[in-house]
């Protein structure tokens, strides 16, 4: 369900970018830079697997002089301050945009199922899900016992609550609720029903939520909803009115491992332990989320204000935090990729020989390197390498080969010209490309790309745009070639790659690959799911409806004094936050 | 006199309602909506309608226009897109903190900026002269997210006098004065750098305005009946030479509220410029049109102001 990030994270990419030009910070996507939410099972651990990592490439790098340590941060052995941007203050479940908004109502509520560190569904509030021989009834029992920070019993009526809000017509938050077809939500919806049909109180702590239609993703539509106390929220809210919800935004009150204390906007989040939390007390008492800016994050760390804090990858970066020997620094892999689109309604791109051409005509490692250095890889499909749905087998690597590329266009019946450019029926070969300003992937890869275009008898023309136009033309279906990220969610069903899925701006289209991407998402065994979408990611990597760029790293740099931090790409530091331990 | 001020600010009324029907022309042909901005690939056509409807997004813009323009004669600037609360909350939470570093720096700046200035026009072309000169277009020359870096880097790592950042230390207990005490401290930083941007401008402004008045006749008057050079400096052709400072002085309302997005991006201060910039990202119109006008208003008023205080300094241009 909450699968939507991507909000302010951009925007503070772009503020960041602003002050980049001298702090030698490159994170050069405008485009999602997180997504969570939801998944099967897939990905490898990060913190938990110490893969000792060589100098400048991906894995965990631990403190190699922690007696160096910062005393101010020593001196702290009760509290643990995590660095991160501004969160919006929206600390509610169901109306959180940003991740950072995330990293709070995550420690204060709870949802039934969580993802694992591998993306499988674990229970959490859930003592026990059943699910009905037709896959279309999912009962859910509490775990007895669980209370919210007030005292007062989770109870199942809470649920009902939460989809009622999720359903309300005034509801503007990041969650769609309707696609996970519940029986009566619709009717609620409209105002037609005071309640929702398809969730039927069982008892205080038992419930069974009926649906119309099921896919992959309903156990987690249904499952990841955090509960929040009707008696707290329920006071003020009538159908069509959310003013009253919106205005505990900053004052939550859940079931989670901390209780937030204290707000201070654009400042700090502080938190104390909820010492009867279901899953164990939290070993931390006090936890305080600082602000801090792209500026300030690194130089926090090393004052030792900060004890954790995310980094923009370079290897200027990486070799600081490195060096000052007190800090565990992370690279890890980020769940998205950056991409160059075609528009494949353009007939200069409609045939898949000159997609292809385009690929193997461009030094896509060159461009990676010169961006990332060793901090990001090549990709030849849409999906990170961690997941379960990823593979490498029958999967060209397009590698660098101007003359293949020379090739396929000729094949293609695009010839050089008088004037070295190559032309078919009259039309030039001249590509216009929308390049995003102040990117600096943008920076590295048009003087590449207009240099390998031209060997090939390609002229690259290129225009600067800011992001939110390039968006635009892009739904408008008015561009040539444009570079953009996606962020991934941690299934790889998508609306990109069908023909006129939402977010296929691109004209992309392959039977084969809509009939693939169907079956993918009405299959619930994750074993029969992985070779559809392996065929798939086989046909879209042949189809090359893109130039797959590259799938970069984010760096998380944690003080040597913090131990059991655990993270994956399918679930935050924060969901774990009460097994984390400080040394004495 | 009341009938001037009257007149002045019923003209204010036509000024505003044009101002706002540009800045709302602007925000409808720039690309892009909040619900474009989020780029979310998971978003269903249905549920970015449903979205749009919600926020009236939908609608035609004349429409949107006398809807926004008529909420906001009755003090209602709507609810900000992205923070799910009032425009005016949203301004009030964060414009106090760009303030405080606002007026502090203004203070600052002017009483350098007027020193700085008497003294390189009473001593033009004096080595003092040279090397303020040389120290202001030197400040004025580098941008401030350099200075940042290079104040951060220097004072609070390598010397560690100052915080890095912040406007207060991390879940700071302790009374309230300590915590201003704090909060001062954290302060000390982005102060000093807008300082030093605003310093160099302002003191070439008053160095050109002094150069003008002791040229004056009625400075070579004043010395010729034997009046002592500080009084001739500082009575006479200080309070002349700072006439036209006040128009500038007034033009600095608008400045004391708008924060410094740049600046508080560097210092993580929890100012109202970045929300600002956020705002303008994320296409969160209510608040980047309420805020526009808030500005806009502030101007208005600074000049207006200006010209007040211009009539009641300056007794050749009083207003009947």
């Amino acid at each position: 369900m909450f699968k939507k990030w991507s909000l302010v994270l951009s925007l503070v990419l772009a503020v960041s970018l602003l002050v980049s030009a001298c702090s030698g910070n490159n994170n050069g996507n405008n485009a999602p830079a997180a997504n969570t939410g939801t998944n099967q099972e897939a990905g490898t651990e990060q913190t938990e697997a110490p893969a000792e990592a060589v100098e400048g490439g991906i894995g965990l790098i631990k403190a190699s002089d922690p007696s160096k340590n910062q005393q101010i941060a020593l001196d702290r052995t009760d509290t643990l301050i995590v660095g991160m941007t501004e969160p919006q203050g929206l600390f509610n479940p169901i109306f959180g945009q940003t991740v950072y908004d995330r990293y709070v109502y995550e420690i204060v509520f709870d949802s039934l199922v969580e993802y694992g560190l591998d993306a499988s569904i674990e229970n959490s509030l859930a003592d026990s899900v059943t699910v009905s021989e037709d896959g279309l009834t999912y009962t859910y029992k509490i775990k007895e016992g669980v209370t919210y920070s007030d005292g007062t019993p989770v109870k199942a009526s809470d649920y009902l609550f939460v989809m009622k809000l999720l359903h309300d017509p005034a509801y503007d938050g990041p969650s769609d609720i309707h696609s996970a077809h519940i029986v009566g939500g619709q009717e609620y919806y409209d105002g037609k029903s005071d309640t929702i049909s398809g969730i039927n109180i069982i008892s205080d702590t038992e419930f069974s939520v009926t649906v119309s239609e099921y896919n992959a993703l309903t156990p987690m539509s249904l499952g990841g909803v955090y509960l929040l106390p009707e008696h707290y929220y329920g006071a003020g809210y009538k159908h069509g009115d959310l003013q009253s919800i919106k205005a505990l935004l900053d004052k939550p009150l859940g079931s989670g491992q901390y209780i937030l204390t204290d707000y201070k906007p654009g400042q700090e989040v502080v938190f104390v332990a909820n010492e009867n939390y279901f899953k164990g007390a939290p070993k931390v008492p006090n936890l305080i989320y600082k602000v801090t800016s792209s500026v300030t994050d690194i130089a926090m760390l090393q004052s030792g204000e900060t004890d954790m804090n995310d980094f923009t990858i370079s290897a200027d970066n990486v070799e600081t935090l490195v060096e000052l020997g007190y800090l565990d620094v992370n690279v890890h892999l980020n769940n998205g990729y950056g991409y160059v689109a075609f528009n494949m309604e353009n007939p200069k791109f409609s045939d898949k020989k000159v997609r292809q051409a385009l690929t193997y005509g461009l030094n896509r490692a060159d461009v990676v390197e010169g961006i990332y250095g060793p901090y990001a890889e090549v990709i030849n499909i849409p999906q990170s390498k961690e997941s379960w749905s990823a593979t490498t087998e029958g999967i060209n690597t397009y590698d660098f080969d101007t003359e293949k590329a020379k090739a396929l266009l000729d094949e293609a019946g695009w010839v050089v010209g008088s004037d070295g450019i190559r032309e078919k029926d009259g039309v030039k070969l001249e590509i216009n490309f929308s390049a995003t300003a102040d990117n600096p992937v943008i920076d590295a890869l048009i003087p590449i790309m207009t240099l390998n275009y031209e060997e090939l008898g390609v002229k690259l023309i290129a225009e600067t745009l800011e992001f939110n136009a390039i968006m635009e033309k892009k739904d408008r279906g008015d561009y040539e070639m444009f570079f953009a990220a996606w962020g991934l969610t941690p299934d790889p069903d998508n609306t990109i790659f069908i023909t006129g899925g939402a977010q296929n701006d691109f004209g992309y289209s392959n039977p084969r690959v809509d009939e693939l991407m169907a079956a993918g998402k009405k299959e619930i065994d994750i074993e029969k799911r992985k070779p559809i979408y392996h065929e798939m990611y086989q046909l879209i990597n042949d189809d090359a409806p893109f130039i797959f760029l590259y799938q970069r790293t984010n760096g998380t740099a944690s003080n040597a004094r913090v131990d059991n931090l655990i993270y994956s790409p399918y679930k935050y530091f924060s969901a774990s936050l009460y097994q984390t331990t400080l040394q004495q | 006199m009341k009938q001037y001020i009257i007149r002045r600010l019923l003209q204010m009324i036509p000024t505003l309602i044009g101002i706002s029907i540009i800045i709302f022309t602007l925000s409808a042909i720039i690309p892009g909506d909040f619900i474009t901005a989020q780029d979310n690939p998971n978003m269903t056509a249905e549920r970015a309608a449903q979205l749009r409807a919600i926020y009236g997004l939908d609608k035609p813009n004349y429409e949107r226009y006398f809807t926004w323009a008529g909420n906001m004669i009755q003090g209602n600037f709507g609810d900000s897109l992205m923070h799910k609360k009032p425009v005016t909350d949203v301004i009030g939470t964060y414009v106090w903190n760009s303030f405080l570093i606002a007026i502090f720096s203004l203070i600052i700046s002017w009483t350098l900026a007027i020193f700085v200035g008497i003294f390189s026009a009473k001593f033009q072309y004096s080595l003092f002269d040279k090397l303020v000169t040389l120290l202001v277009f030197l400040l004025m020359s580098l941008p401030s997210f350099f200075i940042g870096l290079l104040l951060i880097k220097v004072l609070a790592l390598d010397l560690g006098w100052f915080p890095v950042g912040g406007m207060s230390s991390a879940g700071f207990k302790g009374t309230t004065f300590q915590y201003y005490m704090d909060v001062l401290e954290h302060s000390i930083l982005p102060i000093t750098v807008l300082t030093m941007l605003s310093i160099g401008s302002l003191s070439r402004y008053f160095r050109t305005s002094m150069l003008e008045v002791i040229r004056q006749d009625y400075i070579r008057t004043a010395r010729a009946k034997g009046l002592s050079e500080r009084v001739v400096i500082f009575k006479h052709a200080f309070r002349n030479a700072m006439l036209p400072a006040i128009t500038l002085l007034g033009f600095e309302l608008p400045g004391l509220f708008g924060g410094a997005m740049i600046l508080e991006q560097i210092f993580a201060w929890p100012g109202i410029g970045k929300v600002y910039l956020g705002s303008i990202n994320m296409r969160d119109y209510p608040f980047m049109l309420g805020f526009t006008i808030f500005l806009a208003a502030l101007t208005l008023i600074g000049n207006f102001i200006a010209d007040l205080l211009y009539g009641l300094a300056d007794p050749r241009i009083r207003l009947k």
